[in-house]
């Protein structure tokens, strides 16, 4: 939140530098548009899912991912499968219907562009250190600081550092019971895997991946 | 081109020093005459809930050089949604109450005062015998409720309850709740439609069956809807009543009358019913402020709105916003109230910077909880067709489970920060 107030600071201090001749030049009263969030591609698109996923995308609770920061890619896959049901969400099948109306591609340069806060949330530590060591084999696609795949246009591994534990452990358990995008080839091996693991264990992964940087 | 006056020219020449300049006027109360002379374009936002407090933030946080005065009474925020789970106990009030800092925080000017008339072709805001002026005005009332339309409600509002505004009615009927003996009987009567959040009833009805059942498994619940049917998510409502026997439910049971000392109800057929304890929820309409500025459609009762600005039909400078409007195809809930302040805060910065405003659909989450630790929802998506607003989707959640009370604790926690910002919720 400081880094948002320091912006909004500045912003304005920029903003009423700029306003005397500005306003001069206008005459009639009327200001030039202000800089800011309403010239940022998609912010207007993207404004009302705050409501869940918080400021510019960064949820702030335990059972809503953050979206900052989300490679495009990603971003369009999941509205994609929210839309056609391949993803199960009563929450975001009517909202990856709108989004889509709206347009996908500028709300996902939108959250793209935002720098992801993580998740505030703290997780256990004995989950975390337990986590760490069961989630060894997530790594050759989701990075090893579980940064994701972003550098590689072949791999859509997203980058799962800092997203609230809650979050990841449902998502965990989706792909476990094969609910989550069932029949995606690049999904197979990962539900394999996951196939093995009991879910407390998913719970620990989950911290894991929440705590890292 | 145009001739220039003082004000004008005043903020022109200095607006960065008059915004420092001012920002410690708040909270002084009565003064007669202008209060606190604009010095640059200003928004003034009547009301401080879940619309205005979101609107208030938005016209901020997109456009600083904007100046927003917010007038609200209250000090504190306190939150309807989550509100039913204090009639259980499973929830304090404490939980559901926050500050205005994080509106502060952005700059905006917080007066705990009531705006007492809005005059829309003057441009200004009354409060007592001062008046502020404004370029545009958001108009966030909430709702007021008709009293008259119940026999001997107004006369017993001390002891007949609605808690229908999150604060110390709801503790108040908390109370009277655990106080029921076990064996009593509490009456809840639904309004006809609209009101305020179309779910809350049926959510009520489950917090307070819930309670009785885990506390006074001898009392019943009787509920009097004036409605033909439960009006919001009714199949999952009646799935989750199957959890309380002691529930009974008449439809089309419109209470007329009430009588406090007899501890009697009437309903429109002149059937009498008794109670140990009534929560009475009136029938509504919007906040007193939008009658006064001839804001209320011909129904004398909600606000017409432009869908996409939401201007007021009647005077284009006022928007309204919230459970006071009518028209568009959504519930009078929390999260339409939080997207309508987004989007309206959006509109005005448009306009007051000769841009186009943008067509921006709002969005719909309604969750509910029917136990001590389950919820379901209803969501809703929408698009924006011809200057209208039209819904895309409504789609319920399966049923009701422990996980989409996960999902409703996220929502709180995420929507409360989105209204009030980082130093209102805790």
């Amino acid at each position: 939140m400081s880094r948002l107030l320091l912006g909004v600071v500045l912003l304005a201090g920029v903003v009423m530098l700029g306003a005397p001749a500005a306003f001069l030049a206008c005459g009639a009263g009327v200001a030039p548009a202000a800089a800011g969030p309403l010239d940022q591609p998609g912010y207007v698109k993207a404004m009302t899912c705050s409501a869940c996923h918080g400021a510019a995308g960064n949820s702030r609770s335990d059972a809503v991912p953050i979206l900052a920061g989300l490679s495009p890619v990603y971003f369009k896959k999941a509205i994609e499968d929210y839309a056609t049901g391949k993803r199960v969400s009563a929450e975001m099948e009517p909202f990856a219907k709108q989004v889509k109306l709206l347009g996908v591609d500028e709300v996902a340069a939108y959250f793209a562009a935002q720098r992801r806060d993580v998740t505030p949330v703290k997780a256990d530590r004995g989950a975390v250190e337990r986590g760490r060591v069961a989630s060894a084999q997530c790594a050759a696609c989701h990075g090893a600081e579980g940064q994701g795949g972003q550098g590689d246009p072949s791999k859509l591994g997203p980058a799962i550092a800092g997203q609230p534990a809650a979050y990841i452990k449902n998502q965990l358990l989706l792909f476990k019971a094969d609910k989550r995008s069932p029949g995606d080839e690049p999904l197979t091996k990962m539900k394999a895997i996951l196939k093995a693991i009991p879910d407390e264990t998913l719970g620990d992964v989950a911290a894991y991946y929440s705590s890292l940087r | 081109m145009t001739r220039m006056t003082r004000r004008q020219f005043l903020r022109a020449s200095g607006s960065g020093v008059g915004a420092l300049a001012v920002s410690g006027l708040a909270g002084c109360a009565s003064t007669s005459g202008e209060i606190d002379p604009k010095s640059n374009r200003r928004v003034v936002v009547v009301g401080g809930g879940w619309g205005g407090a979101t609107a208030a933030k938005y016209v901020r946080t997109t456009d600083p050089s904007i100046e927003v005065v917010l007038l609200e009474p209250n000090r504190k925020f306190v939150s309807c949604p989550f509100s039913n789970l204090v009639l259980s106990g499973v929830r304090g009030l404490g939980s559901l109450t926050f500050g205005y800092n994080g509106l502060r925080e952005v700059g905006v000017k917080l007066r705990h005062e009531a705006a007492t008339a809005i005059e829309p072709d003057a441009k200004r805001v009354r409060i007592g015998d001062g008046y502020l002026v404004y370029d545009r005005v958001i108009v966030a009332p909430g709702v007021d409720f008709l009293l008259d339309q119940v026999e001997g409600l107004a006369g017993a509002q001390d002891k007949v309850l609605h808690a229908w505004k999150a604060g110390p009615q709801t503790t108040e009927l908390a109370k009277q709740l655990r106080a029921m003996p076990d064996g009593g009987v509490f009456v809840l009567t639904v309004p006809p439609v609209a009101y305020r959040c179309p779910p809350g009833p049926y959510e009520r009805i489950c917090q307070v069956a819930w309670y009785l059942k885990t506390n006074k498994p001898k009392a019943k619940l009787l509920v009097l809807d004036a409605n033909q049917n439960i009006v919001s998510k009714a199949a999952l409502f009646r799935a989750a009543w199957q959890a309380y026997p002691n529930i009974e439910y008449r439809a089309s049971n419109k209470v007329v009358k009430v009588d406090a000392a007899a501890r009697e109800v009437t309903t429109d057929f002149g059937d009498k019913v008794k109670y140990d304890v009534i929560n009475l929820i009136p029938p509504q309409r919007a906040g007193a402020i939008a009658v006064q500025a001839d804001l209320v459609a011909a129904d004398k009762r909600w606000c017409e709105v432009d869908h996409v600005t939401y201007e007021s039909l009647k005077h284009r400078s006022a928007h309204v916003i919230g459970d006071s409007t009518t028209g568009l195809p959504v519930p009078k809930s929390g999260t339409i109230a939080n997207a309508m302040g987004k989007i309206c805060a959006t509109s005005v910065v448009h306009l007051l910077n000769g841009r186009p405003a943008p067509a921006i659909p709002p969005v719909n989450t309604c969750y509910s909880w029917v136990s001590d630790r389950e919820a379901m929802a209803v969501i809703n998506a929408y698009k924006i067709e011809n200057g209208k607003v039209v819904q895309v989707e409504q789609k319920l959640t399966p049923g009701h489970s422990a996980l989409y009370a996960q999902h409703a604790e996220g929502w709180a926690k995420s929507i409360w920060a989105d209204v009030l910002g980082s130093g209102g919720a805790a």
